[in-house]
């Protein structure tokens, strides 16, 4: 059931676009505002910054041997396996509902985003976007944070309206998750 | 048989009154007293049938998962001649953990200390530099393999228990296995799982999450109200789902039958009251099941069985002491007959902690189609990101929280919503049956299943030094009235 390693994003070509340019820092930009709209629960500007054609993944984890580690990441089951469209209900149900217990009252979170690279794809209005995630998530009076570290691979998109995110996998560091659910986006 | 017991807790107070016959009340303190839980490991975790995976895990000879039967790790193989066995993941030599993966395939599991090896079944093959015999000569080598548990297969669930002895999974389950039968033996080639299972943690003791099991349907009215307020899920009110037969086990296995005709009539938008088991199974099958498959339901299932499958299916079921069964009808939208099948157990991980395992499913013969739209509606609903769940990993960590207080420990939960209707009309299926609006019945049967087995006498450890032997004694002495 579990499938290859580390993605690629559709049509890489590993070509690096240099820190600094004007695309990277446009890139370095968006992820940071993202991070923000999602620290801040600005959960509907977030939705704007996402392609319509949306596939974003939370894959599984396992402990394999190191001569297998491709078999380390599952892409069979996964935490999250989600479309815009799945997005927007989670939305409606943390934002339009009063019950959403599970983030009301909401946690604190703050997303660390770096180690950014970006590489050209064949489509020349699409990047490829390596970056790293460190989340701190607290909640009610817990003096201890809840901590998620992953890699990110992201497709960001050129639109007339701006960039979009199109495809983001996330590759979370832990096999058994430390917090006790997914209700906030990585 | 030399038997003896452990019925008070240190502080005095009898194990028997943190569950009352009379009022059904269940002392708070059950939820986060280590000398309980220390307790439960042996009584509960040590005796019971335990859900380890399920057999479409590991297809094919030595392929192998690690999981857990309470705090213990067990591997749980296939061996070259297709046996299922499990066996404790300590090395009889020093202890170490022998298997350190998740999964994988191996003919030879190897400790990875001092590199004594075992087979799928067990069986110790050797320790390395074999002319010096450094197992020893005391022990033959065919008493140094891995402890075996014992082990039974339905519908494919892996099922173990340490109880080597005690009685069969069949007994365990009793007669409400013709409820599970319609889950898990209904078609030729049952279930598969569709991944591995999600796991995460939750900071609650086990029971928080287990008793709810037991087929707490009320909480869905308040704890996952969202289903009501927005579109697609809810029927707007969702006190009509609260509707149904509760079956209840003395074992503490519960199932809740809900009926689907409102499910039906907003997915299809016609009346279905008078369609008959027929026509139902082809027009909204029951979750999982795709009309292909309804041969199949036909050969194996009774016509008793078929009636209760169409109109009141078991659509979340709990199975003592750890598990829960969610085989939910979730019609699509444009009425597109689905349902998700999720499957949890609740490992034990301190007084104040457990993982959550959960298990996504499908009918092997369902189309790739069917099944990774039962894996995304599984996914969103359940688990670790699912949105009704959530709430649920929300709920039971403030409940264990309150058996810390001097004041909340002393609190009870009360079981004091009686079913009064009487056994349903025309309902041919076996169990404790409670009719009606679901009410605290079968989790009341879950606790007193739970005082059962906390209070039952234990076998004396033939390895019991003798202070520890004459300790008991004297506790056993001292408890008579």
């Amino acid at each position: 059931m579990t499938a290859a390693g580390a993605v690629q994003t559709p049509g890489s070509l590993g070509t690096r676009i240099h820190i600094g340019s004007q695309i990277y820092n446009e890139i370095a930009e968006f992820l940071f505002e993202e991070a923000g709209h999602l620290d801040r629960l600005d959960l509907l500007k977030w939705a704007d910054m996402l392609a319509e054609d949306l596939v974003y993944t939370v894959p599984m984890r396992l402990n394999r041997p190191l001569a297998d580690q491709e078999a380390s990441v599952v892409r069979s089951v996964k935490h999250l396996d989600e479309t815009k469209a799945s997005i927007l209900t989670r939305i409606a149900r943390l934002t339009k509902t009063k019950s959403a217990w599970a983030e009301d009252p909401p946690s604190r979170q703050r997303r660390l985003v770096t180690n950014i690279l970006v590489n050209a794809t064949t489509r020349p209005d699409e990047f490829s976007v390596v970056s790293y995630l460190l989340l701190t998530r607290n909640r009610f009076n817990q003096e201890q944070y809840q901590l998620m570290s992953a890699e990110r691979t992201d497709t960001i998109r050129r639109t007339p309206a701006g960039l979009k995110l199109a495809f983001r996998e996330v590759l979370l560091d832990q096999a058994t998750l430390g917090m006790p659910n997914l209700a906030i986006f990585l | 048989m030399n038997q003896t017991q452990q019925s008070m807790l240190a502080d005095g107070t009898s194990i028997a009154d943190l569950v009352n016959p009379a009022t059904r009340e269940v002392q708070v303190r059950t939820l986060g007293d280590p000398e309980i839980y220390q307790l439960e490991l042996q009584r509960i975790f040590g005796k019971t049938w335990l859900l380890l995976g399920h057999d479409s895990e590991i297809p094919k000879p030595g392929d192998f998962v690690t999981r857990d039967m309470g705090e213990d790790s067990v591997i749980v193989a296939r061996t070259r001649e297709g046996e299922v066995r499990v066996s404790l993941n300590v090395c009889p030599h020093r202890g170490m953990k022998v298997c350190m993966t998740d999964s994988g395939n191996a003919h030879v599991h190897k400790c990875t200390y001092h590199g004594w090896a075992f087979k799928p079944d067990g069986e110790f093959i050797g320790a390395p530099i074999a002319q010096e015999r450094m197992h020893g000569e005391i022990i033959p080598k065919e008493k140094l393999g891995l402890k075996q548990a014992r082990v039974h297969l339905y519908g494919g669930l892996i099922f173990a228990t340490w109880n080597v002895d005690g009685p069969s999974f069949e007994e365990f389950l009793g007669d409400v296995k013709w409820y599970y039968d319609l889950l898990f033996d209904r078609t030729d080639l049952g279930l598969e799982v569709l991944g591995p299972p999600q796991r995460f943690i939750i900071h609650a003791n086990w029971k928080a999450a287990s008793e709810q099991s037991a087929c707490d349907g009320y909480h869905t009215l308040t704890l996952h109200s969202w289903l009501g307020e927005i579109g697609g899920f809810g029927n707007g009110d969702l006190t009509t789902s609260m509707y149904g037969v509760d079956v209840g086990s003395p074992h503490g296995h519960a199932l809740r039958c809900m009926p689907v005709v409102n499910k039906f009539e907003k997915a299809r938008s016609f009346e279905a009251r008078g369609l008959t088991v027929e026509q139902r199974l082809a027009e909204l099958p029951p979750p999982g099941v795709t009309p292909d498959m309804l041969p199949q339901l036909k050969r194996k299932l009774t016509p008793d069985q078929l009636r209760i499958l169409v109109d009141s299916p078991p659509q979340v079921a709990g199975m003592f002491p750890n598990i829960l069964i969610a085989f939910v009808y979730i019609p699509q939208k444009g009425g597109d007959p689905l349902g998700m099948c999720s499957l949890h157990t609740y490992i034990p991980r301190g007084p104040d902690k457990l993982e959550f395992v959960n298990w996504v499913l499908a009918d092997k013969t369902a189309s790739a189609e069917h099944k990774i739209i039962m894996r995304d509606v599984s996914t969103r609903m359940f688990g670790t990101s699912g949105m009704v769940e959530q709430d649920d990993s929300d709920t039971w960590p403030h409940m264990t929280k309150s058996a810390r207080g001097a004041m909340g420990r002393k609190m009870t939960m009360k079981y004091q919503a009686i079913c009064s209707k009487a056994r349903p009309a025309n309902w041919p299926g076996p169990g404790l049956l409670y009719d009606g609006f679901t009410k605290d019945d079968t989790q009341w049967n879950w606790w007193m299943y739970w005082r059962e087995l906390m209070t039952a006498p234990q076998e004396a450890s033939v390895s019991a030094d003798p202070g520890e032997r004459a300790e008991r004694r004297f506790k056993v002495a001292s408890n008579v009235r």
